[in-house]
């Protein structure tokens, strides 16, 4: 099977049986190796689903390869992500969900824990496990574990047992771990097997009842505003517990995931400055799109921006093209301005932010197809991350490389330990994990062109760059057209 | 940007600035209204609102001669679907109708499978496949109108969704303030009318949909706005203020907690409801502290130009927002607010009647 004709080609023997291993051949790609930092034409070569030989061409063997076609990469990690099951299968199974992850180039996905009931003991990880072999997917699904007790913040989950059951950290996302008390027991606890505890920074008390960044466009639509301090205050209490915690347990790592202001981001990367083990995450969507996308907008949040860097307003711009309200741009944390947005991008430029992850967070139309502050929060994301990491790139934004590192060496670092072996990197003589991808190639989202359950993302009928050819997870294909 | 007239009403589009020399009178009612649904004001342009003031107009003599109006939507469903409780726009949206010659359904959560938690568009389908074909909807949900309008074969008018538009309110509120300020030979000249006038709008504006929707139309004639009220009430508001009404720079507004400064020199004082709630959520110390700081009583109404009007969307709280002898007063028009309500809602049903049969 020829996946992309032409002079630069990848060849993919035999079927295209998903889990079966490959015989695989790509010349005259643009291969990015975070973990080398290198970059530039190559050929590959990959045997029974062993990477043979990578093998950088220069001289006139890479003449007319550039980084604008077809890219190979190690395959992608999520450090976030929400399959439903169990408890909702209606808006992703584990099978759909690895599917769908597949399909955005991922193939290692870390599941958080607030399905029904919520993952706070080792014999739910048992059937997550199963449900993982039953699908046949080679992308692997790591979990974490509730921090608290039926993330109800009242007493700890089962850390230790948890733990040796093998979930790679600890987290009540959906919820902040609303306890300061239990936030810092949690993470003195987990401290003690080397395990991040994974916060989603909200103060409750200011979002009750929120629905969009409180701003210029929540004050229009008549939105009840989210302000941008109800993430901050809580990044702060957590780091000003870490700075206690760590003095006395050395292992204690905290994480916070999907940050989304400019000032959570000045917080972390001052507390990464003095020494801190805290490490975080933002998402394409916090770093792409922006609140006025509420009134009606469609242009990326780079281009909601004047010249100094303020935002726009997009009724002056005449930026309002579709209909306001769309429930499928509800989300926890709420889309913000486009100058926390840039913020962002930002972090991620000068390594304040570690990773970028999807918070893949599918819903059925049941509960998204409703009034806007009715609507569940979440974005089906997973398939659509790379793609909007990419329109980043083609702007000037962000630089492919350091978009990629974010995607792979970024996320297995803050895994550490637990970080499956050979993710997020290109060794010859071990299975593959690569993702390979044409930058040139746009599009469109569709709901039939989504493997996940969950439908409910914003950009559907949008043209998206960087169409995926192929995802091989430990040397099986995981993805093909 | 402008949209097709077919979904102009389904996007939240810049209304646009107020054009010097547009056509006049004529022009004005040559003007055709394209709208199907009104969702908000904010997809009106100048010359819709003259259009439809002209219409009222036309309505409210045939009202005042006791006359009956052309029949436009004799043999059409109009049902009035009602999430919130309201008196006076349910009451007014039914007499116009009626007197255009409609069959009134009337919808309210209360008795209907809503509360066994139907969803908004199952209910609407409902609704349709019983004969809806003009849907007038008050929901406590911002935006709730434009998801029943993307599903909706017939027309959909908001009645109020959550704090984010009012618009027949914000219109009749307009077609008052015409009929005081703007003598009978100057209407419809096509030109924003309120040029030169300044309303102050005075209450919790942070909440308020007819606040929000009055923006919208009193910057489009041109006022100078003032909004006031306590800070936690404003909140928001300056962004937008600065900004201007659809990112116009003509249409920026003033907001202040200085209540002397925003109704001194006022043509009209709009006090907004102040209700109880916001004392439990912690947005105001108490009633009485409201009211002895912005409760509008004829003493600060003395700061306004001499006969300033003073308006009320209802329902009020008199002795909070509004002294009962100013709610009573002279100066008062909130009466005739309501009474308003009726030609404005006519001229709108037959304005979209049109679009009906021109379909």
């Amino acid at each position: 099977m020829t996946l992309a004709p032409g002079a630069r080609g990848v060849e993919l023997g035999g079927s295209s049986d998903i889990g079966r291993k490959v015989d695989l051949d790509i010349s005259r790609a643009w291969l990015v190796d975070p973990g080398s930092g290198r970059e530039g034409p190559a050929d590959l070569v990959v045997r029974d689903g062993v990477l043979e030989a990578a093998t950088w061409l220069d001289g006139a063997d890479a003449e007319g390869i550039d980084d604008r076609g077809v890219v190979v990469a190690p395959a992608f990690i999520d450090l976030h992500a929400h399959f439903r099951e169990p408890g909702n299968a209606a808006a992703e199974t584990i099978a759909t969900g690895l599917a769908a992850a597949a399909h955005g180039g991922f193939g290692t996905v870390c599941l958080m824990p607030n399905t029904t009931p919520s993952m706070d003991t080792p014999w739910l990880l048992a059937g997550l496990r199963e449900k993982v072999a039953a699908s046949g997917s080679p992308v692997r699904a790591l979990a974490y574990g509730a921090a608290t007790a039926g993330r109800a913040s009242e007493t700890l989950a089962p850390i230790g047992a948890l733990a040796d059951a093998g979930v790679v950290g600890f987290s009540d996302d959906g919820s902040p771990i609303r306890s300061a008390t239990l936030l810092r027991n949690a993470l003195a606890y987990a401290g003690m097997f080397g395990l991040p505890v994974v916060d989603h920074p909200e103060d409750a008390t200011l979002t009750e009842g929120a629905e969009a960044n409180e701003g210029l466009i929540s004050t229009v639509l008549g939105l009840k505003g989210w302000p941008g301090a109800a993430e901050a205050i809580a990044v702060e209490r957590d780091l000003a517990i870490l700075a206690e915690v760590v003095r006395e347990v050395p292992g204690a790592r905290l994480h916070l995931t999907h940050l989304s202001v400019a000032a959570s981001l000045d917080l972390v990367r001052r507390a990464k400055a003095a020494g801190l083990p805290v490490s975080c995450d933002v998402t394409p969507h916090h770093l792409a799109l922006a609140d006025e996308w509420l009134a009606g907008s469609r242009r990326f949040a780079w281009e909601a921006l004047d010249a100094e860097g303020r935002g726009r307003d997009p009724w002056r711009d005449g930026a309002i093209t579709a209909p306001p309200y769309d429930s499928s741009l509800r989300v926890n944390p709420p889309l913000r301005s486009a100058v926390d947005a840039r913020a962002c991008l930002i972090a991620l430029v000068d390594g304040t932010a570690d990773a970028i992850a999807t918070d893949h967070a599918p819903h059925s139309l049941v509960d998204k197809d409703v009034e806007f502050g009715l609507a569940a929060s979440g974005i089906s994301g997973i398939e659509t991350a790379l793609g909007l990491v990419l329109e980043a790139v083609d702007a000037g934004q962000l630089a492919l490389a350091r978009a990629i590192s974010a995607l792979t060496t970024g996320p297995a670092r803050v895994l550490g330990t637990r970080a499956p072996a050979g993710s997020g990197a290109l060794v010859e003589g071990e299975p593959a994990h690569l993702v390979v991808f044409d930058r040139a190639d746009r599009w469109t989202v569709i709901a039939d062109a989504l493997a996940s359950k969950g439908k409910n993302s914003p950009l559907l009928g949008r043209d998206l760059p960087g169409r995926v050819l192929l995802t091989l997870v430990g040397g099986r294909l995981a993805y093909a057209p | 940007m402008t949209t097709s007239a077919a979904d102009s009403t389904a996007v939240k589009t810049t209304a646009p600035t107020p054009v010097a020399g547009e056509p006049g009178p004529v022009g004005v009612m040559a003007h055709r209204w394209t709208h199907r649904h009104l969702l908000d004001v904010d997809v009106l342009s100048w010359a819709d609102i003259e259009l439809l003031l002209g219409t009222a107009d036309a309505m409210a003599e045939v009202v005042a001669k006791r006359r009956s109006a052309e029949p436009v939507l004799r043999g059409t469903n109009v049902t009035i679907l009602m999430y919130e409780a309201s008196t006076r726009t349910r009451v007014s949206f039914e007499v116009a109708a009626k007197r255009l010659g409609a069959t009134v359904v009337n919808v309210s959560s209360a008795g209907s499978s809503v509360t066994k938690g139907e969803s908004l568009l199952d209910t609407m389908r409902t609704l349709e496949s019983t004969g809806a074909e003009i849907l007038v909807m008050r929901h406590a949900t911002s935006g709730a109108p434009y998801l029943v309008a993307r599903e909706f074969g017939g027309n959909v008018i908001n009645a109020g969704d959550g704090w984010h538009a009012h618009p027949t309110q914000a219109l009749l509120d307009l077609y008052t303030m015409r009929r005081h300020l703007v003598a009978p030979a100057d209407r419809g000249s096509g030109l924003p009318f309120l040029r030169g006038r300044k309303v102050a709008i005075v209450g919790d504006l942070l909440h308020s949909r007819v606040a929000r929707s009055n923006l919208w139309t009193l910057t489009a004639a041109g006022a100078e706005v003032w909004v006031a009220g306590p800070t936690p009430l404003l909140r928001g508001y300056d962004a937008w203020g600065r900004s201007g009404v659809g990112g116009a720079a003509d249409r920026r507004f003033t907001v202040t907690s200085d209540l002397a400064a925003a109704i001194g020199d006022a043509d009209v004082v709009m006090t907004l409801r102040i209700q109880k709630e916001r004392m439990a959520s912690g947005l105001l110390p108490s009633l009485g502290e409201y009211a002895s700081r912005f409760g509008i009583t004829s003493e600060r109404l003395r700061l306004a130009k001499p006969g300033a009007l003073v308006m009320h969307p209802g329902p009020m709280n008199e002795g909070v927002e509004i002294a009962a002898e100013v709610a009573n007063g002279p100066q008062s028009v909130i009466t005739e607010q309501v009474a308003n309500g009726v030609p404005i809602r006519m001229a709108l049903l037959s304005l979209i009647a049109g679009t009906r049969s021109a379909a």
